[in-house]
């Protein structure tokens, strides 16, 4: 039977070549569309560690100006950073299981290897539990310990490629690199990690790779590593040593925790809130009492990780499929009703209704495959061209990360393209299974 | 003339008139929004940072080493860039304008944080600054070279002249010429306002305030330090080669990073923007093929059906022109309403853009502009049709199939 319908829809399909190419055209371009904006889209609002979104937080606490919130845009919300003396007292606290504080900084690396040129590292400023807590996977090695980050000692965590530019890829633990002013001794060397949203620091480019190398907490005052992420400062106070501007409202630190249970959330936020009532009776902290924890996927959506624009995207794509959808309905209406005498035909041979519609139905889930298919091509065609946009060093990688294709949305759109069709083909389907054999046989 | 034959037929298969109807309002409603929203973006990428964003370039050092000595270096360095043939001016800054990295900070008219209150972007440049940059003054003086200090890492130091732009100008002293004037830091130093800069764009090309901008007289520290280096017209993409080979040369332990063009780092900035507007583009484009299309199927597809009728119609008395008319005006007829409809639609969506994503209000003149549009688009796919039916011969009618 579906055979049979098979080669009547082959047949009908073929009976109109230029229709039905422009069928499928329309289709392909609505998928198309809709392909490529789902793609970034989706590759925007993808939550990178679901394992444990829920888990971890961020801590912000509210330590703005007084006079005005820290956004004017959503005043609600604290400033993502913190201060140097918060974080540190949160982070001895031990309040929470586990937490971790850090920032990014930047140094020269300069490798012993032949024909490797000097070159700038991005490195993360943390203490020893980013690497459990974020569940970073290590090639080689493992990270550091409390006693590192206080020592300090000079032990460093490389990434995947930076090990690959400076060690030609071979195990590097128990080596020496030298970055900047110091030399540190290999303790890992991690797998390729890239995790998109860089969830832990959205400050500058959620989508942009992490960074080159991982040194312990303490060697960012033992030799005051430059703040390379934002330092946001609002009050008033006269800086003028490196102990200054860490005694300073001067926000800078990244701070997270990892809460297991409502049980931990509630009794941490309980924690900040009166270590926050301290500080006011300190004379700091003046703004009305806001301390907010976020768990990943909060901290996503307060950073506005998916682009307004994207959003907008996603609307007019799925506007501008509905034009194809009805562009094709009219097509299928008329090319059905120009074939109306064949149909009555068969309708008066003894076809049922339900075997016209059938018939019909099929044709059109054809074409909504073709369609999709196309689409499928084209929308490749329109990622490599989203992608040429993007072609400056430092956020190519990140583009090549969001127009990469993505199989959900190859089903989905696969999937959305028979529904396309089906929609589109339902009403000309039935309408012409209405049709009374006598109408067209009478003038054959 | 033949409306009223046009509705009673529209009226029995109405069907393939309202798809078509239907698809003019969807895509006048898409079309005249994406379109608003490209040509904000192309202001927004096209508006004058001021500079000269065509010869300028930017290169930059990482130091190594325990200590280094910032001021000597960067002197040593400039003095050599400036010796290279094709530099009309070179300056050290603490950041590029247009990159999305730079600092702020605020200067109020009166002390102890009083009076009118400015928050602008600031460059950290020598007395070449202002020439490296390419930005004018229009009033008062340049920066004076003996006000040109470095100061120590971490000192909350204020240089004691800066120029400003018109714009930041106009903010702190709305009513009065700011030249000459005095205004304080946060921490009340006082620092006096000697020349006015016409415009200049700063570090964050999405900040509505990315026109208020500071330059003063500060040597840049040196891990944040750049060099701008503005090149006659033509020699930029040499120099920038000579200028690497030339600092890299210099062996005290640094390391020179690559240079950059100041219009490539501002491309790169306005790169979300740039493709938003071409993706909407293309997508504005397609859409109106499609609706052509479809109003050109929809079209012919009536005229083949319908041919019998038209050779009838034809023998008894109509003229060709009588025929192009009755189908040009269907069209006419169902474009109207569609547009009619998409005009409204059009509002809709431009309503629900400006309340969800605080866009600006749809402009009304897009809205005529774009209804006009596909009315003519409309018209000219239904005129092929049209014409066709204007030449079936009377004979089809006495024919029996």
């Amino acid at each position: 039977m579906y055979a049979y319908d098979f080669r009547l829809a082959w047949h009908s399909i073929r009976r109109n070549p230029g229709l039905s190419a422009l069928m499928v055209l329309a289709i392909a371009l609505g998928i198309a569309v809709c392909a490529v904006t789902f793609t970034v889209y989706h590759a925007m609002a993808t939550n990178p560690i679901p394992q444990k979104s829920a888990v971890l937080h961020a801590v912000t606490l509210d330590t703005w100006d007084p006079d005005e919130p820290y956004d004017e845009e959503t005043p609600e919300h604290p400033p993502q950073l913190m201060t140097y003396r918060d974080a540190t007292y949160l982070y001895g606290s031990r309040a929470a299981p586990r937490s971790l504080i850090m920032y990014k900084s930047g140094g020269l690396v300069l490798p012993e290897r032949q024909g490797v040129k000097p070159f700038t590292a991005e490195l993360r400023v943390t203490t020893h539990e980013f690497f459990p807590m974020f569940d970073v996977p290590f090639q080689y090695g493992q990270g550091w310990d409390a006693a590192a980050d206080a020592g300090p000692h000079p032990v460093v965590v490389l990434s995947d490629e930076t090990n690959e530019k400076v060690f030609g890829g071979e195990n590097s633990v128990g080596r020496t690199i030298r970055i900047g002013a110091r030399e540190y001794r290999v303790a890992g060397v991690l797998r390729p990690y890239a995790p998109s949203p860089r969830f832990f620091d959205l400050n500058n480019g959620a989508f942009e790779d992490p960074e080159d190398a991982y040194v312990p907490f303490g060697w960012g005052r033992a030799l005051e590593l430059p703040v390379y992420g934002n330092t946001n400062c609002w009050k008033s106070e006269s800086l003028n040593s490196y102990q200054d501007f860490l005694n300073s409202e001067c926000v800078w630190l990244q701070t997270w925790v990892e809460l297991p249970t409502a049980a931990d959330r509630d009794r941490y936020q309980a924690f900040l809130d009166n270590y926050a009532r301290s500080q006011k009776a300190a004379g700091r902290m003046e703004r009305p009492l806001n301390n907010r924890l976020y768990d990943v996927q909060q901290w996503l959506d307060r950073n506005e990780v998916v682009q307004k624009d994207n959003r907008v995207l996603i609307g007019i794509a799925l506007l501008f499929l509905g034009v194809c959808l009805v562009n094709v309905v009219g097509l299928l209406l008329a090319k059905f009703l120009n074939a109306a005498p064949l149909t009555g035909l068969r309708r008066a041979l003894g076809a049922s209704r339900r075997d016209i519609v059938r018939q019909h139905m099929m044709e059109v889930l054809l074409l909504g495959l073709a369609g999709g298919a196309l689409g499928l091509l084209l929308a490749v065609g329109g990622l490599a061209g989203i992608r040429s946009f993007y072609d400056s060093d430092w956020n190519r990688d990140a583009y090549e990360r969001l127009t990469a294709i993505d199989p959900i949305v190859v089903v989905v759109t696969l999937a959305l393209s028979l529904v396309a069709g089906a929609v589109a083909g339902l009403y000309p389907s039935w309408r012409i299974g209405r049709t009374a054999p006598a109408v067209y046989l009478k003038t054959q | 003339m033949d409306f009223k034959h046009i509705l009673s037929s529209l009226r029995r298969s109405p069907t393939g008139a309202i798809l078509v109807a239907l698809q003019i309002a969807l895509a006048l409603a898409i079309t005249v929004n994406s379109l608003y929203i490209v040509v904000q973006r192309y202001e927004l990428i096209n508006r004058d940072p001021g500079l000269d964003l065509a010869n300028t370039f930017v290169i930059g050092w990482t130091p190594a080493g325990e200590k280094f000595n910032g001021e000597v270096t960067m002197r040593e360095d400039l003095a050599i860039l400036r010796g290279l043939p094709g530099v009309v001016a070179a300056t050290t800054i603490n950041a590029v304008p247009l990159s999305g990295g730079g600092s702020s900070t605020a200067v109020y008219t009166e002390p102890n944080e009083k009076g009118q209150r400015g928050q602008f972007n600031y460059f950290e440049v020598d007395e070449y600054g202002v020439e490296a940059l390419g930005v004018r003054i229009a009033q008062g003086r340049d920066l004076d070279p003996s006000a040109v200090r470095k100061f120590p890492r971490n000192s909350s130091e204020a240089p004691p002249e800066m120029l400003v732009t018109r714009e930041l100008a106009k903010e702190l002293f709305p009513d009065e010429p700011a030249l000459g004037k005095t205004v304080y830091s946060v921490l009340s130093q006082p620092i006096r306002i000697v020349g006015i800069i016409d415009r200049m764009h700063g570090s964050w090309p999405s900040w509505e305030k990315v026109g208020n901008v500071a330059l003063t007289p500060v040597i840049a520290d040196e891990q944040y330090a750049r060099y701008l280096v503005r090149a006659a017209p033509g020699q930029r993409d040499a120099l920038m080669k000579q200028t690497e080979e030339a600092l890299g040369k210099v062996d005290n332990g640094r390391v020179v990073l690559k240079t950059r063009a100041l219009d490539y780092v501002a491309a790169s900035t306005y790169a979300d923007d740039r493709a938003m507007a071409v993706y909407l583009l293309v997508v504005i484009v397609l859409l109106i093929g499609i609706a052509a299309l479809g109003i050109f199927g929809l079209a012919a597809f009536n005229v083949s059906t319908r041919t019998k009728q038209i050779g009838t119609r034809r023998a008894v008395g109509a003229r060709r022109l009588d025929i192009l008319r009755y189908f040009l005006a269907e069209n006419w007829l169902i474009t109207t309403v569609g547009v009619v409809v998409g005009c409204v639609l059009a509002l809709v969506l431009g309503y629900w853009l400006s309340t969800t994503f605080e866009l600006p209000r749809l402009k009304l003149y897009y809205l005529v502009g774009g209804a006009l549009g596909l009315w003519l688009v409309s018209l000219a796919a239904a005129l092929r049709p049209a014409r066709r039916a204007s030449l079936v011969s009377p004979a089809v009618a006495t024919r029996t199939v």
